[in-house]
C-alpha cells in the first residue's frame, strides 16, 4: 500500500549535535540516523564533525571515526571493508549504497546525510531488519536444480553459456537495489524486489538448470514479478554496477515466450 | 509491509523523506501521473467530439452543448488544460515507446543512457506542446 509518510513511531526529531574534534584541520558535517531499542522514543538525527585529515577516504571510514572517537555507541554493519560482503550497504546522501566503497569525497553538500536502507524496520541506528529480504531470496531457490543424473566430473558448460551469467553472478545481496524501489517499499510483502528477481533470472538462464518451467511458475503472480515498473532505482544505485531492471525485463520476456 | 498498518514496535527508516530522485523515477512517477491526466482527459475531448457530432439547430447555431463545451475550451482556463493536455500526450506517447524497448529488445538499460532519455521525453513533451499551441494560435 502507497503511505507516502512515515507512521508516527518513525517520524524523525532532531537529535544531538557531538562537539567538534579539537584542533581538526579539516572539518566535515554528518547527520546520521540514530534509533536505540533501549531508549525507544523517537529515531533522530544526530550531527557529528569529521576530522577529515584523520580518517580514511571512505564513507565507512567515517563511520569508524566516529565510533571510534566521538561515541562508541554507533551501530553499523560491515564486514569485508572491500565491497564483497554487502553487509554494510546504507542510504548515504539520499541514495543506497555501500559505505565501504563511497568515497565521502564523491558525495556532494556541505552535509553527508547517513540513514539505514530505507522503508525497513531498524533494529538500531544504521542496523535494518533484512529477515523479509533474505526470505525473498531463499524463495527464488538459488541453487542448480537438475532431473538428470549427475555427470561423474563437473556440469558442463560452454564458454557462451558461462558469459550469460556475467553482470548477475556478482551480486553481493547488500540490499540497496530492492530497498531502493518504490515499488517494493508500498508491497514489499508481495513483490520479491530486484535483488531476488535478478537471482532467480541467474538461475533461469542458466544452461545447466533444468528448472525453469517451475522457476517461471514460481513468479507467476501479479505481484512477485509484475510489480516491477521499470522505475530503474535498482540499476541507479546498485554498488557493484548491475542491472537488476534488465534481468527483470528479461524474465518478463521468459514469461511471455513460453506461452506463445 | 505498508506504513498504514504499521504495527512492528520499531520505526520504519526514512524512504521519500531521505531519498534523492534520479530523472529515472521522476519520469517513472510523470507516466503515472501523465496516463491518469489522459483518463479524464478522453471523457473531455469525447465530450468535445459528441457535442461537435449534435445537429445544428433549426436555424443553422450549433447545438446548445457545442456551444457550452466550446466556451468552456476557449477560456483561459480551457486553453491551459489543452496545452496541459498536449503535454501529457507527448509525454505519454515518448516514455510509452520506450517502455516498448525496454520491454523487447531491452534497449536503454544502462542508468546514463536511461536518465538522458528520460530528460529528452521531458524535453519532448514540453516543446511539443509549445509547438502545437503556436500552430494553433497562428496559423
Ligand atoms: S543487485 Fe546490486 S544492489 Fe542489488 S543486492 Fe545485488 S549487489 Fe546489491
Ligand atoms: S563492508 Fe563488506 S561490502 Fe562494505
Amino acid at each position: 500500500m502507497v503511505q507516502l509518510t512515515l507512521p508516527r513511531n518513525s517520524k524523525l526529531v532532531t537529535g544531538k549535535t557531538w562537539p567538534k574534534p579539537e584542533g581538526a584541520a579539516k572539518l566535515k558535517k554528518f547527520k546520521i540516523y540514530r534509533y536505540s531499542p533501549e531508549e525507544g522514543g523517537q529515531p533522530r538525527w544526530d550531527t557529528f564533525w569529521v576530522d577529515l585529515t584523520k580518517c580514511g577516504p571512505m564513507v565507512l571510514d567515517v563511520l569508524i571515526y566516529i565510533k571510534n572517537n566521538v561515541d562508541p555507541s554507533l551501530a553499523f554493519r560491515r564486514s569485508c571493508r572491500e565491497g564483497v560482503c554487502g553487509s554494510c550497504a546504507m542510504n548515504i546522501g539520499g541514495n543506497n549504497t555501500i559505505a565501504c566503497t563511497k568515497g565521502w569525497d564523491e558525495v556532494a553538500g556541505n552535509t553527508i546525510t547517513i540513514a539505514p536502507l530505507p522503508h525497513l524496520p531498524v533494529v538500531r541506528d544504521l542496523v535494518p531488519d533484512l529477515t523479509n529480504f533474505y526470505a525473498q531470496h531463499a524463495y527464488v531457490q538459488p541453487f542448480l536444480k537438475t532431473d538428470t543424473p549427475e555427470p561423474e566430473k563437473e556440469w558442463k558448460q560452454s564458454e557462451d553459456q558461462r558469459n550469460e551469467l556475467n553482470g548477475l553472478y556478482e551480486c553481493i545481496l547488500c540490499a540497496s537495489c530492492s530497498t531502493s524501489c518504490p515499488s517494493y517499499w508500498w508491497n514489499g510483502d508481495k513483490y520479491l524486489g530486484p535483488a531476488a528477481l535478478l537471482q532467480a533470472y541467474r538461475w533461469l538462464i542458466d544452461s545447466r538448470d533444468e528448472a525453469t518451467g517451475e522457476r517461471l511458475d514460481d513468479l507467476e503472480d501479479p505481484f512477485k514479478l509484475y510489480r516491477c515498473h521499470t522505475i530503474m532505482n535498482c540499476a541507479q544505485v546498485c554498488p557493484k554496477g548491475l542491472n537488476p531492471a534488465k534481468a527483470i525485463a528479461k524474465i518478463k520476456h521468459m514469461m511471455v515466450e513460453r506461452v506463445s | 509491509m505498508s506504513s498504514g498498518d504499521w504495527t512492528d514496535p520499531r520505526p520504519m527508516s526514512p524512504h521519500l523523506q531521505v531519498w534523492k530522485p534520479h530523472l529515472t523515477m521522476a519520469a517513472s512517477i510523470t507516466q503515472r501521473i501523465t496516463g491518469v491526466a489522459l483518463y479524464f482527459g478522453t471523457f473531455l475531448i469525447t465530450a468535445w467530439v459528441f457535442a461537435l457530432a449534435m445537429p445544428a439547430k433549426a436555424d443553422g447555431a450549433p447545438a446548445e452543448c457545442y456551444t457550452v463545451i466550446e466556451s468552456i475550451i476557449s477560456s483561459v482556463f480551457g486553453q491551459i488544460l489543452l496545452v496541459l493536455w498536449a503535454a501529457a500526450v507527448l509525454f505519454h506517447l515518448a516514455n510509452g515507446i520506450r517502455h516498448l524497448l525496454w520491454d523487447g529488445p531491452h534497449l536503454g538499460f544502462e542508468p546514463k543512457t536511461a536518465s538522458a532519455w528520460s530528460a529528452f521525453n521531458y524535453i519532448f513533451a514540453i516543446v511539443g506542446a509549445a509547438a502545437i499551441w503556436f500552430a494553433a494560435a497562428y496559423i
